[in-house]
């Protein structure tokens, strides 16, 4: 049984490392300027890259221009990339970054706070608000519970300062550790921890009324 | 004794304190006078998951086994946890393929302008690269006929790039063939194809072809646009539909017993990040009717091991059932449900891992070994979760008659 454990580590190591030499290859291979090279990095992350800009700033549009903004940043800098961390905590990094200037530039132009008008109706509704319940046609009353609960929700994560919002979504959407996180953000674990613990605070202040 | 970094965490601003009687705000376990309030950082990091080490994981899970008000503060947090997961979606295909589209266009300005910029410092040199645009005309005639020349030759280069089209990744004769030589795949582009009356000319085809559409595609770059399962009545295997977003969009059809969508489903566990949990609860659905194929076990072994969200890991360990076979496949699905009951840090999980152990060993298919007595010993002195404990000792004494212990 023992052997079986130790056979399953080492086939699972083999794998990881067979996975990291191939990203290194690719790496170098865009550095020298092979461009297929790079869009197969950028198609490796950019769907968990954009899942996580999408979750912090709630809007599809400005997640849009994180996304890009973040790979254009990795192309034009992947030359002074010198494999002293991994190529992910380095994208992460930088996508992180961008996403906290974003917030921050957000946050400091009063006509953005408002959310994106959306909607034949002229409405204004964010991300959370689209997002379909379970089965919503089917039950109007569920629809019309969901689209607030999603409301809620949205106003529960305004609250958050930007750091707090990238540290709760990378921790509980991209599933990161929180050191991981101290090291993209190059802060201390323990910083990242009392982002997380103010973080969650928050929310379950703002949504205690929805448990 | 020993001090984790985790006590550290925020002692003074651990926030609200739980509304308890003060009879319940003090932490009883001897030699620690906790208030609720200082353990609840770390009941955050307990419900956040893998976070702490062992050392504060049994503290707190002892706390918080003790103290009623700490458990319902754990039993809010994973609710609220669960209730923002429920709202959080990924991206949908559209928004994904108009991303990489605007970010090819931006990369060929970049490209662009990278150009232009060599050529505006070959011509007029580094010093004179920010107002080259203003002065060129005071070059002298021969850097004049140079500019001519690196801007023809420049055209050369970019013009083909700017002129390229997509070349897709499978041809459309590739997609074609594989469709009418095995019925189940439907590329969007072949969807006025047409009969191929040719039956031997299909059947060879289908030879060559098995796994050509699927590693065609690319799988680590095409992403999954959808997934439909329809279930027939009677005992026959659910039919699964698999919209694949690559250069050219493809469909797949089939049950599991076809290699095209067994390759699609078993990648979908294997790369488990890329796609969301709805779709990787499907795919070890339908693999479960396969659960005796080695790359089949291996995948759910690995999907217990690695997946994100707790759901689908105890599907899989629930798809492993009667999935050991002999030899080698059963000592990995063993190690697959012990490694589970030990290590996972979901208490559905870890039931569902010692509800298979018993079943295992009620099958005689797990032998009284020194690593399974250990896990359930550990299991039984220190799970969190009265149940596990129970359901270990009584796994101990099925298993346990010819051990000392």
């Amino acid at each position: 049984m023992m052997e079986t454990s130790v056979a399953l580590e080492g086939v699972a190591s083999q794998a990881a490392a067979a996975k990291r030499a191939e990203e290194h290859a690719l790496v170098r291979k865009a550095q020298g300027g092979d461009r297929l090279a790079f869009e197969e990095l950028v198609r490796q992350y950019d769907r968990q890259v954009l899942r996580l800009a999408l979750n912090i700033v709630n809007r599809p549009e400005d997640a849009q221009d994180i996304y890009q903004e973040s790979f254009l940043r990795v192309y034009r800098n992947l030359g002074r990339f010198r494999f002293e961390s991994s190529f992910h905590t380095w994208l992460y990094r930088i996508v992180t970054n961008t996403a906290l200037d974003h917030l921050r530039r957000r946050t400091s132009r009063r006509e953005d706070q408002a959310p994106a008008p959306e909607g034949a109706d002229g409405g204004t509704r964010d991300f959370f608000d689209q997002q379909p319940t379970p089965h919503p046609a089917a039950n109007p009353e569920r629809r019309l519970m969901g689209r607030e609960v999603g409301e809620q929700i949205s106003a529960a994560m305004k609250r958050l300062t930007p750091r707090e919002r990238v540290v709760f979504e990378m921790k509980h959407n991209l599933g990161m550790r929180l050191r991981a996180i101290g090291e993209m953000l190059g802060t201390s674990e323990e910083t990242v921890k009392n982002s997380l613990f103010r973080a969650t605070q928050k929310l379950r202040e703002s949504l205690a009324g929805l448990r | 004794m020993q001090r984790d970094e985790n006590e550290k965490l925020m002692p003074a601003t651990a926030g609200t304190p739980e509304k308890t009687p003060p009879s319940q705000n003090e932490d009883g376990a001897p030699g620690n006078s906790k208030t609720c309030a200082e353990w609840a950082p770390q009941i955050v990091l307990l419900a956040a998951g893998e976070e702490l080490d062992a050392v504060a994981l049994e503290r707190v899970a002892g706390h918080v086994a003790e103290c009623a008000a700490c458990s319902a503060a754990l039993d809010r947090e994973k609710e609220l946890l669960a209730l923002l997961a429920e709202r959080r979606k990924n991206p949908d295909a559209p928004l994904l393929a108009e991303c990489r589209a605007n970010l090819e266009d931006a990369l060929d300005r970049e490209e662009e302008r990278g150009w232009l910029g060599w050529i505006g410092r070959a011509v007029f040199g580094s010093n004179r690269q920010a107002n080259w645009s203003s002065n060129w005309l005071e070059a002298g005639t021969s850097w004049s006929a140079a500019l001519l020349l690196a801007v023809g030759f420049s055209a050369g280069v970019l013009g083909p790039r700017l002129l390229r089209h997509p070349v897709a990744p499978v041809s459309p004769t590739t997609q074609k063939a594989a469709a009418e030589t095995t019925g189940n795949l439907n590329g969007d582009t072949d969807a006025n194809g047409g009969a191929n009356s040719d039956e031997s000319a299909s059947r060879e085809a289908s030879a060559a072809s098995t796994h050509s559409v699927v590693s065609a595609l690319d799988l680590p770059t095409a992403d999954l646009a959808g997934i439909n399962v329809m279930r027939p009545d009677g005992g026959d295997l659910p039919q699964v539909r698999l919209q694949l977003q690559a250069r050219e969009p493809v469909t797949l059809e089939g049950n599991v017993n076809d290699d095209n969508v067994e390759q699609v489903l078993l990648y979908m566990l294997n790369d488990n990040a890329r796609f969301c949990s709805g779709a990787r609860l499907d795919a070890v659905d339908l693999l479960r009717a396969r659960n005796s194929d080695p790359k089949v076990r291996t995948a759910l072994c690995h999907t217990v091991h690695t997946d994100h969200d707790a759901a689908v890991r105890l599907k899989a360990l629930e798809a492993l059932d009667g999935a050991g076979g002999e030899g080698e496949g059963e000592g990995m699905v063993l190690q697959t449900v012990l490694d589970a009951l030990q290590s996972d840090q979901n208490p559905g999980v870890r039931i569902e891992a010692v509800d298979t152990l018993r079943d295992m060993a009620a099958k005689g298919q797990v032998a009284s070994d020194d690593r399974a007595l250990a896990v359930l010993r550990d299991r039984m002195a220190k799970d969190p979760d009265t149940y596990i404990r129970a359901q270990s000792a009584a796994a101990i004494q099925e298993l346990g008659p010819h051990q000392k212990f």
